[in-house]
């Protein structure tokens, strides 16, 4: 057997059989990727190369069924005992087998698809479209990844609403989103249609649009429980809340409950919340406590597509991941340079990670 | 290798692989702040256009927000094209980073993952330093909501193909966290429901107390309670289905009726080795074994803190205070010897038992115990069973189990049916205990509220309820109880602008502030002696002299300038300001009493005009 072949021989190999005979040939062998043992391995076999060669074959001989060959790399077969298994007869049924089949990613690879898109006229996704459709019916909870274009179903479903003379109450948790979104709205719909009620500013009250925080929303339910008519309540078409994620913030969720439970109801509700885990549950519960129904829509695909990647304090910049996107529901599937550069930053930083 | 990579490293290396504009989440503002001053000495400049394009987006914000035209890192921020974004920050400086990453012309910019939620920029690329956050004082784990939110800035609609989040170690990085919490779901979300003394009064203002807990079942937290009944009846029918064949028999309550008779019979003739027994000379010794006594023990001697069972065997045990200070748990056993001496302690309820100060003074005796001591003589003698209470051999006579048909059949189901029985019970009761739980809350509330006077018997507002259901902010108790003590009455807008700020105000980060008046001394210490006595009914707010102070030199001294007022302390500009817009807030919730307290209400919208000056003024 040729060194080249040997190589060959033992790229073909899934990692553990690697690892199982490295054991005792190399120090440390777990910590490293398979092409980094591979080239370990080749430099251990300097020293007693027959001994690697018929350890080789034994642990080929003995695991034949879980031998995982690629199909394109059909190299002459150095063992003829070695059953030729067919590549699509067993598939690993473990999903935690799957990377080591396939090269990880390139930082080439990962990197390509930098830029900027040509641009183009804006078409709104088939969720914004949904979104709105809905809204028509009923109240609605967005759940969409962050950056996915929550905004553009609010703008449209205030101008919507507005064009019906109906008030809109958008509230955000925040008071400077709420400012930067009355800035935004300003402008889109001219600062005379556009008010901001915070606890500490007070703008443009009676207009068709009013920006809020939730508080604020929740003291105007309570007031108009209690007696106090407030005019733009009974013409209200639309509340929308941003940020509906704040629902399970320790301090102030609370006040989402409240509003939620006493926003008048012939308002419809439009929720917006980052990714959450149970947005059904909210709809649910909406459905459950208000005379129109609620929609859910969510959705978990990004827009713009998402890489990770991982930076070495020595500025060597590799993937993260095995491959390019994000490997979901798979965390395992670490870049064996990431694996090892990260297993490097452990060793030196040492002692100060016990925290 | 350095610990973490160099800020400025850090951007040239996104520079080179284009991955900027970046967002840099980095674990402090300090460490911000550090970052964007390494770049001050590097000697990498942008080119001329994009100085250029920076100066135009910062001269039109300026003249929008002219307070940030001589703001310290404008220079900086121009020359190398690199931002620091964090709450330390004014918000017009934040507004202003924030338009310089929307037009395109940043690199990166340094911001905390404290507030990822508040910043509402994307850019190409977001870079992770870190897998935990702090909250409160502790340091926790991001969850997979959380990092997705902080990776979700990367990738900008319209203007990147592609998106990268980058993760770049730095010490107390664990990277599986961020593995998993970039591949995984996010976390479902949960009810925060907490039933405050305003919600009470305004509920209570609008309806009657018999709609109450109709109004309480609509809300989120009583839905997911219902979710987690539904589970438990779901277990509760299947363990009435196993139930079953365990119905009446001769008698309709067999199983009771049999706990009974077992019971009774047990104590007759106990089987087997019953409690285990000490032997004769720790149960004599253990008499002797109260706190602050000195004993000898196989090694060295101690002092007796505590004496109790154990909980499994019911073993006889002591805590110890050994010499050397050391605090055990051990077998009384453990004691060979007990000294005629024994010291005073306060005895309390919780570890170590004892006050703190006898544990002082007892440490000191101990090191102080004389080489020999006069050891008591302890009689043992072997103990006696203790007789059987005659009454129940005679009871047994009553029972009808010894001579019943079904005795075999009772004895040999009845260990399972019991069992069964309890799980049902217990089951029961937790789906009762769910469905009133928010009911008893607010009951609890009204009670309070009613003992204080703000609500009537038949739990309608009282006139003080009438007035104190408008204070709808945190501490509303210590604030509607200071009104009705008229602490407030003709107060000068300082006074009461300064008393808010530091109910307001809840960080602790420390720092140097100017000192207050003798007047707010005074009032400061009143408050908080009566956020004291509120303590069982809310939780005191910090009541920091210091940000009062720093408000009061604000409303006071019409003169002072925004800047003049930051030399005054070591707080962030950004803290300062959030400190005054939420005293505004509070403020401007004691101007809707003018009703009934005109006066009040006066001086809070004198000490809001006071205050909205500068800085505070211009921002939106």
């Amino acid at each position: 057997m040729t060194t080249h072949e040997l190589e060959q021989l033992l790229l073909q190999q899934p990692v553990s059989l690697l690892h199982r005979l490295a054991r005792g040939r190399i120090s440390r062998h777990f910590r490293s990727g398979k092409r980094k043992l591979v080239d370990l391995l080749l430099q251990a076999s300097s020293e007693n190369r027959p001994g690697l060669e018929s350890d080789l074959t034994a642990l080929i001989e003995e695991q034949p069924r879980r031998h995982p060959e690629a199909p394109e790399k059909s190299l002459p077969q150095p063992t003829k005992q070695r059953p030729m298994t067919p590549p699509t007869a067993h598939r690993p049924h473990k999903a935690d087998d799957h990377g080591h089949h396939e090269p990880p990613v390139s930082l080439h690879e990962w990197l390509s698809g930098i830029g900027v898109p040509p641009p183009q006229p804006f078409v709104p996704d088939a969720w914004q479209v949904d979104a709105l459709a809905r809204l028509a019916e009923t109240d609605v909870v967005v759940s969409v990844p962050t950056g996915s274009g929550k905004t553009y179903v609010a703008i449209e479903a205030t101008a919507r609403a507005m064009r019906e003379n109906r008030t809109v109450i958008y509230t955000s948790p925040l008071k400077a989103l709420s400012n930067t979104k009355f800035t935004e709205f300003s402008r889109l719909f001219g600062p005379e249609q556009v008010g901001i009620l915070t606890g500490d500013r007070r703008e443009n009250a009676q207009a068709s649009l009013l920006i809020m925080t939730t508080e604020i929303l929740r003291n105007l339910l309570y007031d108009a429980a209690g007696g106090e008519i407030d005019v733009r309540l009974d013409q209200l078409g639309l509340v929308i809340m941003d940020e509906s994620q704040y629902l399970a913030d320790p301090e102030r969720g609370v006040v989402w409950e409240e509003t939620l439970i006493f926003c008048p109801s012939q308002a419809r509700l439009l929720l917006l919340s980052a990714s959450i885990g149970n947005p059904q549950d909210i709809a649910d519960w909406l459905t459950a406590i208000r005379p129109t129904p609620c929609s859910l829509i969510r959705h978990t695909k990004r827009s713009v597509p998402l890489r990770a990647g991982y930076l070495h304090p020595n500025e060597k910049l590799t993937p993260l991941f095995r491959t390019a996107g994000i490997p979901y529901g798979q965390p395992h599937l670490i870049h064996p340079e990431a694996k090892r550069l990260f297993a490097e930053y452990e060793d030196e930083t040492g002692p100060s990670r016990s925290r | 290798m350095p610990p973490s990579i160099h800020p400025v490293d850090l951007v040239a290396t996104l520079r080179q692989k284009n991955l900027t504009p970046a967002i840099i989440f980095l674990t402090s503002r300090r460490a911000c702040d550090e970052a964007m001053q390494s770049f001050e000495r590097s000697q990498v400049l942008l080119p001329k256009s994009r100085q250029e394009q920076i100066a135009r987006v910062l001269t039109q914000v300026i003249t929008q927000f002219p307070s940030i035209s001589e703001h310290p890192l404008i220079d900086t921020v121009q020359r190398i094209g690199v931002a620091a974004h964090h709450a330390g920050h004014l918000p017009s400086w934040k507004i202003a980073v924030e338009e310089l990453m929307r037009t395109g012309s940043l690199d990166a910019v340094f911001a905390t993952t404290t507030l990822a939620a508040g910043v509402d920029f994307p850019a190409r690329t977001v870079v992770v330093t870190q897998s935990s956050i702090r909250k409160a004082r502790d340091f926790t784990d991001l969850t997979a909501s959380e990092i997705q939110q902080l990776a979700g800035r990367a990738g900008r609609r319209g203007k990147d193909l592609v998106g990268f989040a980058v993760i770049t170690p730095s010490p107390y990085i664990d990277l599986t966290v961020l593995t998993k919490g970039l591949t995984g779901q996010p976390e479902p979300i949960h009810s925060q429901f907490v039933i405050s003394y305003p919600m009470v009064l305004n509920l209570l203002k609008a309806h009657p107390r018999e709609q109450i807990q109709s109004i309480l079942a609509k809300s989120f937290a009583q839905f997911q309670l219902n979710q987690r009944t539904a589970v438990l009846e779901t277990k509760l029918d299947t363990l009435r289905a196993e139930m079953e064949p365990f119905g009446p028999r001769v008698c309709s309550d067999w199983i009771t009726q049999w706990q009974i008779f077992d019971q009774a019979r047990k104590r007759k003739k106990p089987r087997g080795p019953a409690a285990r027994q000490e032997s004769p000379d720790v149960a004599a010794r253990l008499h002797f074994l109260t706190p602050g006594r000195a004993v000898g023990l196989a090694r060295g001697r101690g002092i007796i803190l505590r004496q109790y069972r154990s909980k499994g065997q019911h073993a006889p045990m002591v805590t110890l205070l050994r010499e050397g200070g050391a605090l055990n748990e051990c077998p009384a056993s453990i004691v060979t010897q007990v000294f005629d001496r024994t010291y005073e302690c306060e005895e309390t309820s919780t570890y170590p038992w004892i006050t703190r100060d006898s544990l002082d003074q007892l440490t000191h005796h101990l090191k102080e115990l004389p080489p020999r001591l006069p050891i008591l003589p302890i009689l043992t003698h072997p103990e006696e069973d203790a007789p059987l209470d005659s009454s129940i051999i005679h009871t047994l006579g009553d029972f009808p189990c010894p001579s019943c048909p079904s005795r075999q059949a009772c004895q040999r189901d009845y260990v399972r049916a019991s069992r069964i029985r309890q799980e049902i019970h217990r089951h029961t009761k937790s789906i009762q205990a769910l469905q009133t739980s928010l009911w008893h809350r607010f009951q609890e509330r009204i009670d309070v509220l009613e003992r204080f006077g703000y609500l009537d018997a038949t739990a309608k507002l009282t006139a003080d309820g009438e007035w104190a259901r408008l204070i709808r902010i945190d501490h509303s108790l210590l604030i509607t109880e200071l009104i009705r003590a008229e602490a407030f009455g003709a107060i000068d807008p300082s006074l009461l602008a300064a008393i808010m700020a530091s109910i307001a105000h809840d960080d602790d980060r420390p720092g140097s502030f100017p000192r207050g008046s003798a007047g707010l001394v005074t009032l400061l210490f009143q408050v908080r002696k009566l956020a004291e006595s509120l303590l069982p009914h809310e939780e005191p707010p910090m009541l920091r002299a210091d940000v009062a102070a720093l408000t009061e030199r604000w409303v006071a001294d019409q003169t002072l300038t925004w800047i003049g007022l930051a030399r005054l302390t070591t707080m962030a500009e950004g803290d300062m300001f959030r400190l005054f817009a939420r005293t505004i807030e509070f403020l401007s919730q004691l101007k809707t009493l003018k009703g009934t307290h005109p006066s009040l209400a006066e001086s809070a919208t004198q000490a809001i005009a006071a205050m909205r000056r500068g800085v505070l003024e211009e921002l939106p």
